[in-house]
């Protein structure tokens, strides 16, 4: 039943997702290899990552034999311009963080952006939400949880 | 005869009204710090402990126990409202769950939830009243080899019931427990998979990687499809409680729920996920409309809800009657007990039985008060899922990314969480199931852990995991449960061969 | 609803925080807890803050959580992200010292500024009560005759109880490489490891194993400490058994590297006064850790010396190379 599709091409996805899993066989076991401990009794931290290794080897070598038959499923096409929004928001949050700009401009962008991405066209508007959201779960946690979140400028005004 | 009279007596120091306010506070703050992801009871039990310093010690006792009931309740209304699992004993509600919540049948997913963590912390609780000294006997018997035979059982039942695509399962499993490698390796302290990065010493959070996979994947997804096939959540579709049908599919994973938890929660190394994996896997193949499982079926809610609230009854068994803390919470309250110079163990029972009988009694009270908090909560929950889709994506990114923050507010956390965020996108689009991937963390690394800790009791002797009975009749069932299927289909084919 | 009690609970937060803070104290202090919320050195730093605040020593404190790696990763935060800084302050203690060996982190303790040890526990060597073993010699002959028949069970791999089992096989003459010490998570899983009679004997802080001595559950063979504890006369230590070693798991408080010597005096002063207040006291008694206070330069001497000594016993069992 599957055998027509042979003749043609390859399914890229799953050939990617096989190369991939080599990919990650072979770290885990070079990482393995470079470990100089081992235990005196019973099976040491290597086993396991060679154990590992074989499972993923074998799992690649699968993917490989599914390209050539039914492939993965094909995905239907995605909205690039709202996953760029929401992965913008993310890494200006790790940024924000990074940088030291504190948790209320980082929680501002993670709404604003995400908001945008899933089709507002208020930024403005979001951005003044994020901003409020932001205030009020650093106070929470300052004041009621004696957790900080983290500090940036901003948040001096409130300590 | 006796215990019962102590467990009367324990009521008449829990209904006092300031034990009661103890306790209704304490079922409060449980609720709505468990509601947060990442934050959960051990760190408000950890963070009020100076607080409660100059309370008295029955009092702070219950209310810790009511924060500990009710942030076991509270994790349950984000994973099936905004599917953000914020502890791993949550992960197994989150996956019909959520899929309830968005077909407008939240309000009977946290109905059950919360109905199934009554039926289940109440039984559990009298199981601790009246079975606690005689569980205790058995549970210190757990060796290694026993802990990881029942990981074993826990890994064949799981694996069998994720996904249509075994090869796809199987990845996403191989690829969590991979990550479960990263870090410190327990047995040796060397690291391993880390390359050289200090903030990967301490392993992959579970809930970073279920947050990631599940909210961040899940939000990412959903928008790329916006213009194709935009989702469409109903925030109530028929009645907001639960229908009778609702009920008579219920009750029995709740029954059978609590008998995975309650006695795996007594164990030393037992925790909250393996039952409420083992009470997911049980309930997926007992039910009778197994076609509704990944679409969102009342029972994978009930069950795993249910398994959670009593393994944390159970957790109770050993701290008691031991003063063995198996949990982090568990942990946290006998550091409190200590702080008022009481040692929990055999003698506290008949040294403090006003604070042990009290404490039991309002656990019951706690129970209690928690299905009365939180029914008519529900309501309010659930509208939660009408606020308008670009907010409500946008206030779940925050939620994900405010419990990362607070525990541990490192850029390569939070890169961490947004790569298995687009990780959990990438499956989705092809048809990859994510929960394997979490289920292979959190196993993973127990199993070796126990392996290698039997092996190193046996000096290498691979037989020391056949020779003992409990060990032999787990990995007999665990075997059992893998060729089953394979058998069953032979038969089967057998059968029909025949006609 | 919810809400309205968050705030209320909020209101006398505040409420209470500006009744117990004394008026005139002028210092502000930042303590980091190198480990998550709720560990034994946030317990340190939580507790520090609450004595220091209500005896009216500092005006103001935050405790900050740097998770990982053994502390490591809080040191280098200090080390480099808080040179200068006369308001830092780092609990760390004795566990941090062979961590910073076994995550091979590039930072060390001699790079910061020593300010005081605060506490200090004994550790125990107990056996199950049905156990053969009686004292501290019969546990040494056994570890001669075959170090690999005697399981210890403890806690994390290179922490304290690790290092106190390499150094009892050392100390009786066996081979300190050739222990089988299985490292459990938690003192839990540990203890029910004793319980169950699944290993030969067990090594934590007397705290965690004190309910079942109490209770005849489990026998102690020694404890760490120079003289017995108060609070259990009946535990030989090991050194009046003829095992000549002593171990205490401690913990302290260290600074930021590059301080004037004015910013040294004044958090020293403020650390040495705090563990003079009567709520230091309090709050010692309260978690049963035993004041261990040693300041100025002989502490800097003692931290040398137990890194040496780490350092040696971690290559001798083998954990660095």
């Amino acid at each position: 039943m599957t055998n027509q599709k042979l003749t043609g091409s390859a399914d890229r996805p799953a050939l990617l997702v096989g190369v991939l899993l080599l990919i990650v066989a072979a770290f885990v076991a070079y990482d393995a290899s470079q470990q100089t401990i081992t235990s005196n009794y019973g099976i040491g931290p290597t086993a396991m990552p060679y154990v590992v290794c074989v499972g993923l080897v074998l799992l690649g070598l699968a993917h490989f034999f599914v390209a050539f038959r039914e492939g993965l499923p094909k995905p239907e096409p995605a909205d690039r311009s709202a996953l760029i929004w929401i992965v913008a928001g993310l890494i200006g949050l790790i940024a924000c963080i990074a940088l030291g700009g504190g948790f209320i401009v980082a929680i501002t962008i993670v709404f604003a952006c995400t908001a945008r991405g899933f089709g507002r066209r208020a930024l403005a508007v979001d951005a003044l939400i994020g901003f409020v959201l932001g205030l009020v779960i650093f106070l929470v946690f300052a004041k009621l949880l004696t957790l900080l979140l983290p500090v940036g400028p901003l948040e001096h005004l409130f300590l | 005869m006796e215990t019962t009279l102590a467990l009367m007596h324990g009521f008449s120091v829990a209904l006092e009204p300031s034990k009661l306010l103890f306790c209704l506070v304490g079922v409060f703050l449980g609720t709505a710090v468990g509601v947060l992801p990442g934050i959960g009871p051990a760190l408000t039990v950890a963070l009020l402990l100076p607080v409660t310093f100059k309370l008295d010690p029955a009092g702070s006792m219950i209310m810790f126990a009511g924060i500990y009931y009710g942030g076991m309740y509270g994790g349950s209304t984000t994973a099936i409202l905004l599917n953000a699992p914020g502890e791993s004993a949550s992960l197994a509600t989150a996956l019909e769950g959520s899929k309830m919540a968005k077909a407008g049948r939240g309000g009977p997913a946290l109905s059950t939830a919360a109905i199934g963590s009554f039926v289940a912390g109440t039984i559990a609780t009298f199981g601790l009243a009246f079975l606690a000294p005689w569980l205790v006997e058995i549970a210190v018997k757990f060796g290694p080899w026993d802990y990881f035979a029942l990981m074993i059982v826990a890994f064949v039942t799981v694996s069998a019931t994720f996904g249509d695509s075994p090869l796809r399962g199987l990845t996403s499993l191989f690829i969590g427990i991979t990550l479960g490698l990263i870090g410190i390796d327990k047995l040796t302290g060397q690291a391993r998979l880390t390359f050289g990065v200090p903030d990967l010493l301490n392993g992959v959070e579970v809930t970073t990687l279920a947050v990631g996979l599940f909210a961040v994947g899940e939000a990412l997804y959903v928008a790329s499809r916006r213009a194709h096939a935009p989702e469409e959540i109903i925030p109530i579709k028929g009645s907001l409680w639960m229908t009778k049908q609702d009920w008579k599919r219920s009750w029995a994973p709740w029954l059978r729920g609590t008998a995975f938890g309650f006695p795996i929660g007594a164990l030393p190394a037992g925790g909250a996920e393996v039952p409420t994996f083992l009470s997911y896997s049980t309930e997926r193949r007992l039910c009778k409309y197994p076609d509704e499982f990944g679409k969102g079926a009342i029972e994978g809610v009930a069950g795993p809800e249910a398994a959670n609230n009593a393994s944390a009854a159970g957790t109770l068994v050993p701290l008691l009657t031991l003063g063995l803390p198996t949990s982090a919470t568990a942990a946290i309250m006998l550091a409190g007990f200590q702080q008022y110079g009481l040692n929990p163990g055999p003698l506290l029972f008949a040294e403090k039985p006003d604070l042990v009988w009290g404490l039991i009694a309002s656990l019951f009270i706690a129970n209690v008060m928690l299905v009365i908090i939180n029914l008519p909560l529900i309501g309010i929950w659930v509208r939660l899922l009408a606020i308008p889709q670009p907010w409500l994506y946008a206030g779940i990114l925050v939620f994900a990314t405010m419990g990362t923050l607070a525990v541990n507010a490192s850029p390569v956390e939070l890169s961490m969480l947004f790569v298995f965020g687009y990780l959990g996108y990438l499956m989705r689009r092809y048809d990859y199931p994510v929960a394997p991937m979490v289920v292979g963390l959190i196993l993973g690394p127990m199993a070796e852990a126990q392996l290698r800790r039997a092996l190193q009791i046996s000096l290498g002797d691979p037989m020391i995991l056949l020779e003992n009975p409990i060990s032999a009749t787990l990995l007999g069932l665990a075997f059992i449960a893998l060729v089953a299927p394979f058998v069953m289909k032979g038969l089967n084919r057998f059968k029909a061969a025949e006609d | 609803m919810l809400t309205s009690i968050l705030k209320r609970t909020a209101l006398t937060a505040v409420a209470l925080a500006a009744l117990s803070t004394a008026a005139f104290a002028q210092l502000e202090l930042k303590i980091m807890a190198p480990a998550s919320p709720g560990g034994g050195w946030d317990g340190t730093a939580r507790s520090m803050q609450q004595a220091l605040m209500a005896s009216g020593i500092a005006k103001s404190v935050q405790v900050v959580n740097v998770t990982g790696a053994g502390g490591t990763i809080g040191l280098a935060q200090l080390i480099n992200g808080a040179k200068g800084d006369g308001s830092q302050l780092m609990v760390n203690g004795f566990v941090m010292v062979g961590a910073i060996l076994l995550n091979k982190s590039p930072v060390n303790l001699s790079q910061t500024t020593p300010i005081a040890r605060l506490t200090a526990e004994a550790e125990v060597i107990v056996v199950p009560t049905d156990s053969p073993i009686k004292t501290a010699k019969d546990l040494a002959d056994r570890v001669k005759a075959d170090p690999a028949k005697v399981t210890w069970a403890g806690g994390s791999a290179g922490g304290t109880d690790h290092i106190l089992a390499a150094l009892f096989a050392d100390a009786v003459g066996a081979d300190a490489k050739k222990i089988n010490y299985i490292p459990f998570s938690g003192g839990g899983e540990a203890l029910a490891a004793m319980l169950g009679g699944r290993v030969t004997a067990g090594i934590s802080g007397y705290g965690e194993f004190e309910g079942q001595i109490k209770a005849g559950k489990l026998r102690v063979i020694g404890v760490s400490s120079s003289k017995r504890l108060a609070n259990a006369p009946d535990a030989p230590t090991l050194k009046e058994q003829g095992i000549n070693l002593e171990l205490l798991n401690w913990r302290s408080v260290v600074a930021p590297p590059g301080l004037s010597a004015q910013q040294r005096k004044t958090l020293s002063d403020a650390v040495e006064k705090l563990t003079k207040t009567k709520e230091w006291a309090e709050i010692l008694k309260a978690r049963g850790w035993d004041d261990a206070y040693l300041g100025g330069a002989e502490f800097e001497a003692f931290q040398k010396a137990e890194e040496a000594r780490v350092s040696k016993v971690m290559h001798d069992v083998g954990l660095v190379k």
